[in-house]
């Protein structure tokens, strides 16, 4: 694993200085490369306000990805995010014009979401089927039960105090959604991390067997996580909505790609097993921040696009590199260790 | 071993953002200097009340189409820029947009990020609707003036003054107009195939349209449907083919966006329907001349989008400078354009708008020599 960098030899080499060899300590460097860069070459980006302000044009997709962090960790994939949130976001509007209040039109919307979930949750964990194939077809299903609940058509004019959640401060300079966020980076973090439910997600993923024979029951676990995205996916929405003060069929459509996005680059492994809460929301800031800077400097968003993509193939590409570069250096360290008395450190 | 995934990683993380930091405004550091500077240097209404621009005064400002990389938008830019030559703005303006497919999210980024860029003014031509007033009013409280064009903020929130192209009632005569000159006094079904549901100028010339249908004139004149084809090509292509499908005794797609009324009159040529269903709306000479020609088309009105990015400037310019303050009643003057005057919106009942004007219709007659 990723995290378990070989020791180093010096007896003094503190924790830290492991920690800094690993995913979270590169992307904690990559960070504070990109926030000095921008800093210097662009002024205002440190404002509190600009902070903010690039938190909160994303969070809706940073809070699906602490979710979604646990699908994948869990070995497993979820392709259905974009369409649940846009769902979500849907049935409070298309409610509303039936003449629901928006609270029930809330509570639905969660209900429909968890639903959503638990159903992309029965075909993975007890019928057995790849979640790549089942929610791919979640991604097409839900994003058409929302296209058919309100066509092409834009609908707003939520009721005031909704609208204030979603764009207005709530305490002091922040809106509602990213102290959301900060709650749910708290419980995110002890779930996965701290908690029994964390350690069986691990498990599963590193692999299904090993964790049906120490007993962890596997497609419960499966359940529950695919139930939390969806959920949280559902939650995201409204919050969207909030936001944006209306709503399309199309409403977060293709949010997925940068929400799945924030996860890999956070050192997830796709395979399942591996990979931190602290690497994810690090690599949630990462994005935004280089996202804020290249778009302060006008860049188009072909080009953010392109270099966030450029940042996640290396991503996956780097490690493997390495890896398959360390298997050869341990290989040939074999060969010269025959020769020599001791094989050089670094 | 762990430093070269670091250093590959910051590597990149760096070019990005020194491509970025090239890419950007070379003048940022003055845009921290405030408003009120060039506020004090207004110039002094004339005479007759008219407000004259002060040339060679620095404002940085932003234009904001619905997205970039169609012909309006840039002809639109074309006109700006004329008229900062003009006015010898020291700060280039900034021409940036989202993409099509992430225009409403993408607009409310550029709203968002521009106080932070110092900019003085943003010239929007809105995709988001009231989507974009939060934004909006958020960059005005910060000193930004928010000047709309081409399409406006719908409750006016946020927005200093609308420069519109036409009046947005008469958009609906002319379209009610187009069709039953297609038509015929015997009139039939016709459906609109708009752009994108959250623009504003659209909806408003739907409603226009629907107004202009009570009229006895246009009693024979039957709306059966509105599509939209989020002025994608590929979506309004089919979108209109859907049409066809959808009401075999369709007569007339009316289609107020210019990639719209492209895209049904190929669909409606590559069917080989021209004979059954005709195109109109809004169009480009440039981009209607074949089908116009061929029959597809044959009457489709518009603007000078040149006009209107140049009008569109020298509002801006004047409002940021102080000259106007944007009120009731003012009025000003737009280089070459001439004297224009501040009034309330009478399509909207807190905007306020400067109108443009006028419709050209265009046929066979003189498609050929306005699409050179």
């Amino acid at each position: 694993m990723r995290q378990r960098a070989r020791q180093s030899r010096s007896p003094l080499a503190p924790e830290l200085f492991r920690r800094l060899r690993s995913w979270e300590g590169l992307l904690l460097g990559v960070l504070a490369v990109i926030v000095v860069v921008t800093a210097a070459a662009v002024p205002g980006y440190l404002h509190p306000q600009n902070q903010i302000n690039l938190l909160e044009l994303s969070i809706e997709k940073a809070i699906v990805a602490l979710a979604l962090s646990f699908v994948i960790v869990s070995g497993e994939i979820d392709l259905s995010i974009a369409s649940v949130m846009g769902l979500a976001a849907v049935l409070v509007a298309w409610l509303r014009q039936q003449g629901v209040p928006v609270e029930v039109g809330i509570v639905a919307a969660l209900a429909a979401g968890t639903l959503c979930g638990l159903f992309n949750g029965y075909w993975v964990a007890i019928v057995g089927l790849p979640s790549l194939a089942v929610t791919l077809a979640g991604l097409i299903g839900y994003r058409g039960v929302a296209l058919l609940l309100v066509e092409d058509r834009s609908i707003g004019g939520f009721p005031d105090w909704f609208n204030r959640l979603g764009q207005q401060p709530l305490v002091g300079p922040f809106p509602l959604a990213l102290i959301v966020f900060a709650a749910l980076v708290v419980i995110a973090t002890v779930l996965l991390q701290f908690s029994g439910f964390g350690r069986y997600v691990y498990v599963v993923g590193s692999s299904r067997e090993v964790a049906r024979f120490s007993g962890v029951r596997v497609p419960r676990v499966k359940m529950a996580v695919f139930a939390m995205s969806g959920l949280t996916a559902a939650f995201a929405g409204v919050l969207l909505a909030a936001r944006l003060g209306a709503v399309r069929g199309s409403t977060a459509e293709g949010f997925e790609l940068d929400i799945i996005t924030m996860v890999l680059l956070g050192g997830v492994s796709i395979f399942g097993g591996s990979g931190s809460m602290a690497g994810v929301i690090l690599s949630i800031l990462v994005i935004l921040n280089l996202r804020n800077g290249l778009a302060l400097a006008n860049a188009t968003g072909n080009t953010q696009a392109g270099v966030i993509g450029a940042l996640l193939i290396l991503s996956v590409l780097v490690p493997n590199l390495i890896a398959a570069a360390r298997a050869r250096a341990v290989r040939s360290a074999r060969v010269e260790a025959g020769r020599r008395s001791l094989p050089s450190a670094k | 071993m762990r430093i070269q995934h670091g250093a590959a990683l910051s590597l990149l993380a760096i070019s990005a953002l020194v491509i970025a930091a090239c890419g950007g405004p070379a003048a940022a550091p003055s845009a921290t200097v405030s408003a009120t500077a060039s506020a004090t240097q207004a110039a002094s209404p004339s005479a007759a009340g008219v407000a004259k621009a002060t040339p060679g005064q620095s404002v940085k400002m932003m234009l904001l189409p619905k997205f970039l990389g169609i012909l309006p938008f840039t002809q639109a830019n074309k006109g700006a820029t004329e008229a900062e030559a003009e006015l010898k703005n020291g700060t280039t303006h900034a021409f940036v947009g989202p993409t099509a497919d992430n225009s409403v999210q993408g607009q409310i980024e550029f709203m968002t990020n521009a106080s932070t860029q110092g900019y003085k003014v943003v010239m929007i031509s809105n995709n988001a609707g009231d989507q974009i007033a939060p934004a909006a009013q958020a960059a005005q409280a910060a000193g930004v003036k928010i000047v709309a064009w081409d399409s406006p903020i719908p409750s006016a929130k946020g927005e200093s003054l609308f420069v519109a192209q036409v009046d947005f009632n008469e958009t609906g005569k002319v379209m009610a107009d187009m069709a039953i000159n297609l038509m015929g006094a015997g009139g039939g079904k016709f459906a609109i195939l708009s752009a994108s549901p959250d623009a504003a100028n659209q909806n408003a010339w739907i409603k226009a349209l629907n107004d202009a249908l009570k009229d006895p004139k246009y009693a024979k004149l039957q709306l059966v449907d509105t599509v939209y084809g989020n002025d994608q090509s590929e979506k309004s292509y089919t979108q209109a083919q859907a049409l066809v499908a959808k009401y075999p005794d369709l007569k007339v797609i009316m289609a107020p966006t210019t990639v719209g009324i492209a895209a049904a009159a190929k669909a409606m040529q590559d069917g080989k329907l021209c004979d059954k269903v005709k195109v109109s709306g809004l169009g480009l000479p440039s981009e209607m001349v074949s089908y116009t020609l061929n029959g597809c088309a044959p009457q489709f009105a518009l603007w000078s989008f040149v006009d209107l990015g140049y009008l569109t400037y020298y509002a801006s310019y004047l409002l940021a400078t102080g000259a106007i303050k944007g009120a009731d009643g003012e009025q000003f003057e737009a280089g070459r354009m001439g004297t224009f005057k501040i009034t309330k919106d009478p399509t909207r009942s807190d905007g306020l708008r400067v109108l443009m004007g006028p419709f050209k219709l265009y046929d066979k007659n003189n498609v050929e020599a306005e699409a050179k």
